[in-house]
Formats: C-alpha cells, sequence, structure tokens
C-alpha cells in the first residue's frame, strides 16, 4: 500500500524515504522497510517442499516478500517472512480440523486403497517474527563477543502496549500489509497469515496476524503485537504481546452468535467474540555488546 | 440490432443488465441448458477456459489472446463467479454469449456455481449490492443447476471443474446423473466438481478435512484406459505457470485467473485444440492497471490496533 505522505510531515519528524526503488523510510535509528512480491513458482516451491520435508504447502506462498525493520546502530533486524512461518507450521503439526460434511462422508463406502491425509491444512503457526543479528566480525573475531551472547530474546514483562497512545491521531508517515501467505482450504474456508505496519513521529506499531476459518467447524486468531517508542538510546524498547483466540461455530451459536461463515470474513471486527487462549507480553531484550 | 446483441455490448463494457433483463435471459438459458448432456460433446477446434472468478478485466485479456466469441469455439470449465469483484458482468457475459451462440460456447459448472459457496465467497453480496435485492443472485444460482458437469472434445478429451469419483468409472455413469440440483455434499457430482489429482497417492486418497478425494496417478490411467480417451483436462487449482501436467500428461490444469485476488502475480493459461487436437496454451498476464475500473488497490492507512 503506497501512500503519498506529506514531505514536510516526514521532514518534521526527522524520516527519509528509502531510496532505489525500495519501499519504507529511515526514522530515528531505524530502517522500515516492506517488500511485496508474486507468489512464488512452482519450481521454488518444490525446493522450499524439500527444505521444510513436506508434501504441503500453502496454495499462495508469498515467499519473497517480507517486513523487516532494522535497528541500524546495534545492527539487529525484526522481520517477518513466510519461509520462518511455515517452519514453525511444520512444527506445531497440529492435527487436522474436520469440516462438518466430514460426517456425512463417514458413512460413504469407501474406495479400496484409500489413503487418508492428516497433515494440518490449516498452516496454523506459532509464529511471532524472526531475529537476526549482524556480528561485528571483529569483534567476534578479536574474542570480544561470542555467538551465544548476542542472540536477541524476549523476556516476559508486565508492562502493557500503550493502546491509548496509539490510539492517538498522529500522522502515518509509513503504512504497509504484507502477506506472507494465504490458503482457500479448498474452499472450505481461509488460512492467511498476514503483517501490516505503521509508522509514526512517536513510534511504530505493527500487527502479524494468523486468521483462520475452517467453515462451519472452527476460527482461530493468533495475533501479534509489537511497538518501539522511538527514544535515542543504544537499544531501543519493543514491547511484543501475543495473543491467541479460538472458538468452535458450535460454541459461537450456542453463545447466541450467528453460526453462517458469511458473518466472519472479517477477523478484526468479531475477534472479541472469540475468547482468548494464550496470551503473554513480552521485553526485548538486546545484549549490551551487539 | 437485436435485444441480445445490445446487451453483450453493454456487459463487454462491464455494465451490468436490469433485473428483468437477466431474468429473461435466464429463462432462454435454461431452455438451452436443459438439453445439454451431463457430458458435453464438443467438437474442435476449441479453446478451453479455467476458472475465471468474477475477474471480469482479465477474461477480456483471455478473448483478446484466445479471439472473441463466436470466431473462436470456447469451453469454460465453471468457477465463473466469487472472489473478484466482477462475478455478476462476467456471468453474465458469458450467459448471453452462450445464448447468442450456443453452438460455440460451452459452459461447464465449477464448485463455486452452488448457492451455498456464493453466500460465503462473494457473488451473493455482490448482486445485493449492484442490485439492491437478491434476486439476480436467485436468476443466476437457478441457471447453475442447469449447467452441464462436463464435456467431452472429440471422445478424446474429457474436461470437468474439479476431477474424478471412486463412484464413476464411465462417462455412462456421468449420464445418468440427476443433476438439476444444488451440488450436493457428497456423491459423484460433488466429486467431479471438488476433487483433486494427488501427486503423494496412488490410487484413492481423502482430504484432511475428512471430506473431499484425492486421486493419484493409476486412477487417472484407468479411467482414460476404460472410456478410451487421451488424457483429461480440468481446473479448480491455481497453478502459478498457468497450466500444469500430471501424471506422465494423463491429466492437465488450467487456471485462467491472472494476478488471481488481485495480488497473487501469477499468468494464466488458455488451451487451444486445433482440428486435429493439436494443442497450444496460450500463457497471458492481468489487464494493465489503467484499463480496469478496479477499486482502489490500495487502501487507505488505518490505524489498526
Amino acid at each position: 500500500m503506497e501512500v503519498e505522505v506529506d514531505e514536510k510531515e516526514l521532514k518534521a519528524a526527522g524520516a527519509e524515504p528509502l531510496t532505489d526503488g525500495r519501499h519504507g523510510l529511515r526514522i530515528h535509528g531505524w530502517e522500515i522497510e516492506s517488500r511485496k512480491r508474486s507468489i512464488l513458482k512452482s519450481s521454488t516451491l518444490e525446493l522450499w517442499e524439500k527444505k521444510l520435508e513436506t508434501y504441503h504447502m500453502p496454495e499462495m506462498v508469498f515467499g519473497d516478500s517480507c517486513l523487516a525493520l532494522k535497528h541500524v546502530k546495534s545492527g539487529f533486524t525484526i522481520h517477518f517472512n513466510a519461509f520462518d512461518a511455515l517452519v514453525g507450521w511444520k512444527k506445531e503439526a497440529l492435527p487436522p480440523v474436520e469440516v462438518p460434511a466430514a460426517a456425512q462422508w463417514k458413512f460413504r463406502s469407501k474406495p479400496s486403497q484409500q489413503i487418508i491425509l492428516d497433515y494440518d491444512y490449516t498452516f496454523t503457526t506459532p509464529y511471532c517474527g524472526s531475529e537476526t543479528v549482524k556480528f561485528d566480525a571483529d569483534k567476534l573475531e578479536g574474542g570480544e563477543i561470542s555467538k551465544d551472547t548476542c542472540n536477541l530474546h524476549w523476556e516476559d514483562c508486565n508492562e502493557k502496549i500503550d493502546v491509548v497512545a496509539l490510539a492517538s491521531k498522529e500522522p502515518i508517515l509509513f503504512y504497509d500489509e504484507v502477506v506472507l501467505y494465504e490458503d482457500e482450504l479448498a474452499d472450505s474456508g481461509v488460512s492467511l497469515l498476514t503483517v501490516k505496519v505503521r509508522v509514526m513521529p512517536s513510534c511504530w506499531f505493527l500487527l502479524l496476524r494468523f486468521w483462520l476459518r475452517v467453515d462451519g467447524a472452527l476460527m482461530r486468531l493468533r495475533d501479534t503485537r509489537m511497538h518501539c517508542v522511538f527514544n535515542d538510546n543504544a537499544s531501543p524498547a519493543i514491547l511484543r504481546e501475543i495473543c491467541w483466540r479460538e472458538a468452535t461455530f458450535q460454541a459461537l451459536s450456542a453463545k447466541g452468535y450467528p453460526s453462517e461463515d458469511a458473518a466472519y470474513n472479517d477477523p478484526s471486527i468479531i475477534s472479541q467474540r472469540l475468547p482468548v487462549i494464550m496470551h503473554k507480553t513480552q521485553k526485548l531484550k538486546v545484549p549490551d555488546n551487539v | 440490432m437485436s435485444d441480445l446483441d445490445r446487451q453483450i455490448e453493454q456487459l463487454k463494457k462491464c455494465e451490468p443488465l436490469k433485473e428483468s433483463e437477466v431474468k429473461a435471459l435466464c429463462l432462454k438459458a435454461m431452455e438451452i441448458l436443459v438439453e445439454e448432456s451431463n457430458v458435453q460433446r464438443v467438437d474442435a477446434p476449441v479453446t478451453i477456459c479455467g476458472d475465471i472468478h468474477g475477474q471480469f478485466y482479465d477474461m477480456k485479456e483471455l478473448f483478446k489472446v484466445g479471439g472473441d466469441c463466436p470466431k473462436t469455439n470456447y469451453l469454460f470449465l465453471g468457477d465463473f463467479v466469487d472472489r473478484g469483484f466482477y462475478s455478476v458482468e462476467t456471468f453474465l457475459l458469458l450467459l448471453a454469449l452462450k445464448v447468442r451462440y450456443p453452438d460455440r460456447i460451452t459452459l461447464i459448472r465449477g464448485n463455486h456455481e452452488s448457492r451455498q459457496i456464493t453466500q460465503v465467497y462473494g457473488f451473493y453480496d455482490e448482486c445485493l449490492r449492484k442490485y439492491g435485492s437478491v434476486n439476480v443472485w436467485r436468476y443466476c444460482t437457478d441457471i447453475f443447476d442447469y449447467l452441464s458437469l462436463s464435456a467431452l472434445i472429440e471422445n478424446k478429451i474429457f474436461s470437468v471443474h474439479g476431477g474424478l469419483s471412486p463412484a464413476i468409472s464411465t462417462l455412462d455413469q456421468i449420464r445418468t446423473i440427476d443433476r438439476k440440483q444444488e451440488v450436493p455434499h457428497d456423491g459423484a457430482m460433488c466429486d467431479l466438481l471438488w476433487s483433486d489429482p494427488e501427486d503423494i497417492v496412488d490410487g484413492w486418497g481423502l482430504s484432511p478435512r475428512g471430506a473431499g478425494f484425492l486421486f493419484g496417478g493409476s486412477v487417472v490411467s484407468s479411467f482414460n484406459h476404460a472410456n478410451n480417451i487421451d488424457y483429461i483436462c480440468r481446473a479448480h487449482q491455481l497453478v502459478m505457470e498457468g497450466y500444469k501436467w500430471m501424471f506422465n500428461n494423463q491429466i492437465v490444469t488450467v487456471w485462467s485467473a491472472p494476478n488471481y485476488c488481485y495480488r497473487c502475480g501469477n499468468v494464466a493459461a488458455i488451451l487451444e485444440l486445433d482440428e486435429n487436437l493439436n494443442k497450444q496454451f496460450r500463457v497471458f498476464d492481468a489487464a494493465p492497471q489503467e484499463s480496469r475500473g478496479t477499486p482502489a488497490k490500495k487502501p487507505a492507512p488505518d490505524y489498526f490496533l
């Protein structure tokens, strides 16, 4: 989503757009870039299948698309990509969700030599982003630092993302939404992993969302929100809130909510109806020697 | 110029018909479709097209590449509606061409040509939005029930939207299906519109969803052999390159919606068969942005939380 941002607003915020056809901006020591490309070609998809040791991939894998937020001074990058998310899917390996028609199908006469596939066709992933650190090669070789001590990690905390501050209508200097993968579940619903970001003069905020609707069966929402208030310290303060919600259509209709699939097209509208099954807030720890 | 020709011209500009015109068009179409067989005979030369999904301007690209109907003889493998922005105009144009040139265009049913599916994936909402009532959706979905289930080109190429069914081993078994109904949740008719070929099964596979068949190479071999056909041509699945052969060229998937859902960046293809059944795939891109009245692709930034 390219947005025409007022040059003056960018300047006033001390930001500058990225050049060379890259889509994003530099602001307060951050380089924030989004890249949106086509879905993977069959040959690349096969390569990924081999790497992931699977025969199954989402129908639409935007494997060359990503969102990256690089903290220039400390050299670490928080980024979001389809491959790492699929690694998470493969590892979690949830059991398949049955569609309502499955009940009828159990009574169908079975063809001889039938194989039942049992992978998680919903591509549910616990993915909440990737981090990489670009090591200072000199320090690494000189033994000043070791790779182990350089790893970023997230620590549970009691702080909360300041939603009130985020609700204030500061100008948005950069905004984009990147689809990482998507599957139509063979017209039985939707599985969609997207990340959207907005950058304001005082902070950046992003939402990584895995959204699943298996028509007539189940809805699952796994949100990861990250918020970084700009400061000029060496290590930035980043909060991350992970919230998983899930409900069956049966449970929703028992609560008096509509049970048609069409009522659940937009997760942002119906998220409150889905009970929270996991929630945590974490803070990024950046080692001093990075 | 007859009313019908005028309507075709109007639809070619992506302008929908009046509700009363849609009703009359559907009645005429019904008279034609009711006479068609479940395995509709098609003569070569013919150009085979896969899913369109309401991408009207991309279908115009398809006609640019393949030639206009009736000059080119067309076979469309279903999934005319849902997901794209112009399901109404797309389906009505194809239907008007069918009524005007019944022997030069064949439309068979896809799994989206169904009341249940269109209520979830866009066509129902689009009709409501464009007409203020669901009458047009009713007329169209009633017509869906009359669409043929498959086609047989020169007795040599079997064409169907989805694939095969364990309940079907001969074409005659398809001919006996009573198709004039909503697509059922199981059984032969459901399978023809929904099933998929799958590399990792040899015989039959059941989808992890617990419903929906997958079929392997040996199933296709025996079907082709038993019915004395060269290969199967189907649609139903997105293929980045526009078409894809499987199982030693015994089945081919043709996909005709370029830049699917306006974001995938894939190419599309149609399969041209000449009078001797020689094949040529024609690959094409989505219509350029300026030639389509696409609603703004890029929504304004929002203060999401």
